[in-house]
């Protein structure tokens, strides 16, 4: 029974510990960790479709329809429908779910010490939510037109006028499905956001919370501030398909710029949404792989703090080119270059916490490493991007798409396989195979930057994203082998995910049995059972210091759980 | 600093006042902060438009100012009774709850009477969302409230339901307080509204 | 009991007459609308009266003024937000023709 200071009356009581039916533990759970693993497969589920639409793009880029090797049957729409459908699966169902939605829901109520989340049938709610909007989702694939074809930015008026696109009704379901997702995770966020404030245990202060926690909190605060006005874009927008206001469509008095900045506003937090929760795995595996405490706790803090307030106030720079009044294109240049600085002082601090370290390599801190690395390079590519000058000329070229793609995949996808191939052992009780860990991620790394190189290459010599056929117009034939080149990167790439859907499977069934902390790490989900029972701790912890206590001079271990004293080195007894 | 690898603290650290909060209105202020920019975003795009096509004073004509003005002071009574709900329910008055929440409930349903009286009125006379921008944002904003009036209503009614029964009876004082949060908001949603929309 | 009741009235009068002041409010705002000066200060007069009864329901019935800085927060920071981003866009979406 929880005894800490304000436990509400809608808490969670004793029966909620009990042993449930099937379709209570498996289907219809409250358990915190139970909902995760939902995230998680869909998640994955979803990675599967949107690597599909990938392959599908690239391929036609590559070989176009009507040459030899080309799909005889995919059109400039279908084509289109990918492209969107690509962007819209990757941002919305495949990062949010697996960052937020599994890692999220799995660590913060182990990380605080607390038994679940503050709402445990709100989150439920969540998650069937989400499960609801992924049905629409899927089915706006099969429905007469097929899917919508106006981008994962939905630009009006080809996103607000039915005609100007096959997917009539494709459209309308997009614009449900994301309000549903957007629903979901305005649901998860108010758990993520009051579970760390309420719900910690005794001892733990705010400045002993584990960074995850406070990038995930942070990264619920950024979703939850800047979504609504996009909500209410799309009520609109929705209205403009169905029932003719005119709300985005000059020659009704409306204006499609309003459609772009209320995207804007959201769109840019959104992939900071994204990029912290991916930050605070990195952040959390590295002082465990180095054998080192974090450096500079509370500058990183205070630096993502900061970042996350600049956030809401670069989106123009999305729009350098839309016609907007340019009077705003310089502060908006000014901000996106400032809120590099706050990141460049977190990506500082990582180095540091690796500087001395005794770092071993594992394929978690593998996959952490890589994702640092190339983050690097995309966040520098952002620069240019950012700066208004530079943009004119960059805008809509591959080289945004490399850009991006150099910081959303690893945030999603190197920190994602990080978080996975570190917590998958407390999530599942079992080891995963560490050959093929490491298989998996030298494919994936050394294939990830074999596609998007030679997009910076052919994006810097003017080749427009969202184009059908670039290959049709004379100035781009040249570069056409650098495409076909990305192409093949791109399906070994698919290819090379395959040692990680046999490792993850496999090892659920024949996997060493994991002990409940196989990589000595300090936070409190390691001092409990893999995987932990429901209720996670039997008593609530009592924290004594922070979560990165690592080689502490004169202690007898090189680690320190967040509940255990200070264990000097010449104990009685030995070790 | 307790975080260095210097001197680890041996010391529990004393709750702080913000685990003292009851995590329930915790997580209500947040789900409102989260509706304030819905609102806010729908509002702020009509206030952009609006001033771009220089006030809309003579399609702002055609909206009933008289009927607006009636149901905000509905509304506002409606937080008067649901504040004397909230009142009642700390001090454990049963009788009060149930009269000043069924009281609460009729309000927002004579807010919605009238809103659906008012509607069918503008749209025989020809004012659909579809007619110009102005009624397209005349709708939407009070189209959505409504639906969060209908919400709030349904709110309070399973409330008054639990107060009628006297289940629970200890455990409906906090989501009363929860409920009230929500009516509250939602009036307030109505008092910038009714200036915006009827009297400008 | 009693001092329960005394309680109770208490709140209950509080109550009303913040309502009180609100009904007021409300009637200010339409006699402002219909006097006769410019429109700007009836728009500005108005918007002020919508001010001033928002924050008596969120200082009074919302319980704000007695509560911990962080929900304020929660309540205001939203606010800023939705109003800066409408400022930022005065002149590009409102002042363009």
């Amino acid at each position: 029974m929880m005894t800490t200071a304000g436990a509400s009356l809608t808490s969670v009581t004793e029966e909620h510990y009990a042993e449930p039916s099937f379709w209570r533990q498996y289907v219809f759970s409250t358990d915190h960790k139970t909902i995760a693993k939902q995230y998680l497969a869909l998640a994955l589920f979803w990675s599967v479709v949107g690597g599909l639409t990938a392959h599908i793009v690239r391929w036609q880029l590559a070989w176009p329809a009507g040459t030899r090797l080309g799909h005889r049957l995919l059109t400039p729409d279908a084509y289109n429908a990918m492209v969107t459908m690509h962007g819209t699966i990757m941002v919305f169902f495949v990062a949010m779910p697996l960052l937020l939605g599994a890692f999220g829901n799995f660590c913060i109520p182990l990380m605080i010490g607390a038994r679940d989340m503050a709402f445990p049938r709100l989150n439920m709610l969540s998650v069937w939510t989400f499960f609801l909007s992924s049905l629409v989702l899927l089915a706006s694939f099969f429905v007469p037109g097929g899917a919508a074809a106006s981008g994962w930015t939905a630009y009006a008026p080809l996103s607000s006028v039915p005609a100007y696109t096959a997917a009539v009704l494709g459209q309308d379901l997009w614009i449900l499905a994301v309000a549903l997702e957007f629903a979901s995770f305005l649901m998860g966020g108010i758990n993520f956001l009051t579970t760390p404030l309420t719900l910690r245990a005794p001892g733990m202060s705010l400045w002993r919370l584990p960074l995850l926690v406070w990038y995930e909190a942070c990264a619920s605060l950024l979703f939850l501030l800047s979504v609504g006005p996009l909500v209410a874009g799309a009520v609109m927008l929705l209205l403009d398909r169905l029932v003719g206001t005119g709300f985005y469509l000059p020659a009704r008095g409306g204006d499609p710029l309003l459609w772009e900045h209320l995207f804007w506003f959201f769109g840019h937090p959104e992939v900071y949404v994204v990029a912290l929760p991916g930050f605070g795995i990195m952040l959390e595996i590295l002082p465990v792989f180095a054998r080192k405490p974090i450096f500079g706790y509370r500058t990183i803090v205070i630096s993502v703090l900061t970042a996350a307030g600049l956030s809401l106030i670069v989106w123009a720079h999305h729009m350098f080119v839309s016609g907007m009044d340019p009077r705003l294109a310089a502060p908006f240049s000014v901000t996106t270059i400032l809120i590099s600085v706050p990141f460049v002082i977190i990506v500082f601090a990582m180095v540091a916490t690796l500087w001395g370290g005794a770092i071993s390599l594992e394929t978690p801190m593998l996959f952490a490493l890589g994702g640092l690395a190339s983050f690097i390079l995309g966040g520098v590519t952002g620069i240019f991007l950012g700066s208004e000058t530079t943009d004119i000329y960059l805008h809509a070229t591959y080289f945004v798409v490399a850009h991006f793609h150099y910081t959303m995949f690893p945030v999603t996808f190197f920190a994602g396989f990080a978080g996975l191939y570190y917590w998958y052992p407390k999530m599942f009780g079992r080891m995963m195979n560490e050959r093929l860990g490491k298989l998996h991620f030298w494919l994936t790394f050394i294939l990830f930057n074999a596609v998007f190189i030679p997009l910076f290459v052919v994006g810097l010599a003017g080749t427009p994203r969202r184009v059908y056929a670039p290959a049709a117009y004379e100035l781009f034939k040249p570069l056409q082998h650098f495409q076909v080149a990305a192409t093949v990167a791109t399906l070994l790439l698919l290819a090379s995910q395959l040692p990680f859907v046999a490792n993850f499977l496999l090892s659920m069934v024949r996997g060493r049995r994991a002990e409940k902390n196989p990589w000595r790490a300090n936070t409190l989900e390691w001092t409990v059972e893999s995987p932990p029972p429901h209720g996670n701790f039997a008593a609530p912890p009592v924290v004594r210091h922070g979560p990165y206590e690592y080689s502490v001079p004169g202690s007898r271990v090189d680690w320190m759980a967040q509940d255990q004293r200070f264990e000097p080195a010449q104990a009685a007894g030995g070790g | 600093m307790d975080t260095l690898a210097t001197s680890p603290s041996d010391v529990a650290v004393e709750p702080d006042r913000i685990r003292a909060i009851p995590q329930g209105k915790v997580g209500v202020w947040w789900f409102l902060a989260s509706e304030i920019m819905i609102f806010g975003g729908l509002i702020g795009s009509f206030i952009l438009i609006r001033l771009a096509h220089g006030g809309w004073h003579a399609e702002a004509d055609h909206v009933h100012w008289r009927i607006g003005a009636l149901n905000t002071l509905v509304l506002l009574t409606s937080s008067l009774t649901m504040a004397w709900a909230c009142d009642a329910v700390k001090e454990r008055d049963q009788r009060a709850l149930k009269t000043f929440l069924f009281l609460t409930m009729l309000l927002g349903l004579t807010f919605l009477g009238i809103k659906a009286f008012e509607y069918s009125w503008e749209i025989s006379d020809g004012f659909t969302p579809a007619t110009n921008l102005f009624f397209a944002f005349y709708f939407t904003l009070t189209g959505l409230h409504a639906c969060h009036v209908l919400g709030g209503i349904v709110a309070n009614t399973l409330l008054w339901l639990c107060a009628v029964r006297g289940r629970r009876w200890p455990m409906i004082q906090h989501r009363v307080e929860f409920a009230g949060l929500y009516w509250h908001f939602v009036d307030i949603v109505w008092i910038f509204l009714f200036p915006l929309v009827y009297l400008s | 009991m009693p001092e329960l009741d005394e309680n109770l009235r208490a709140a209950r009068r509080a109550d009303f007459r913040v309502w009180e002041y609100l009904l007021l409010l409300l009637v200010a705002g339409l006699v402002v609308f219909a006097a006769p000066i410019p429109k700007m200060g009836i728009v500005a007069l108005i918007f002020a009266a919508a001010v001033a009864k928002a924050g008596l329901v969120v200082r009074n019935y919302m319980h704000l003024r007695h509560e911990h800085l962080l929900l304020y927060l929660i309540a205001f920071v939203p606010v800023l937000l939705f109003v800066g981003l409408t400022l930022t866009l005065l002149p590009d979406i409102a002042l363009r023709q």
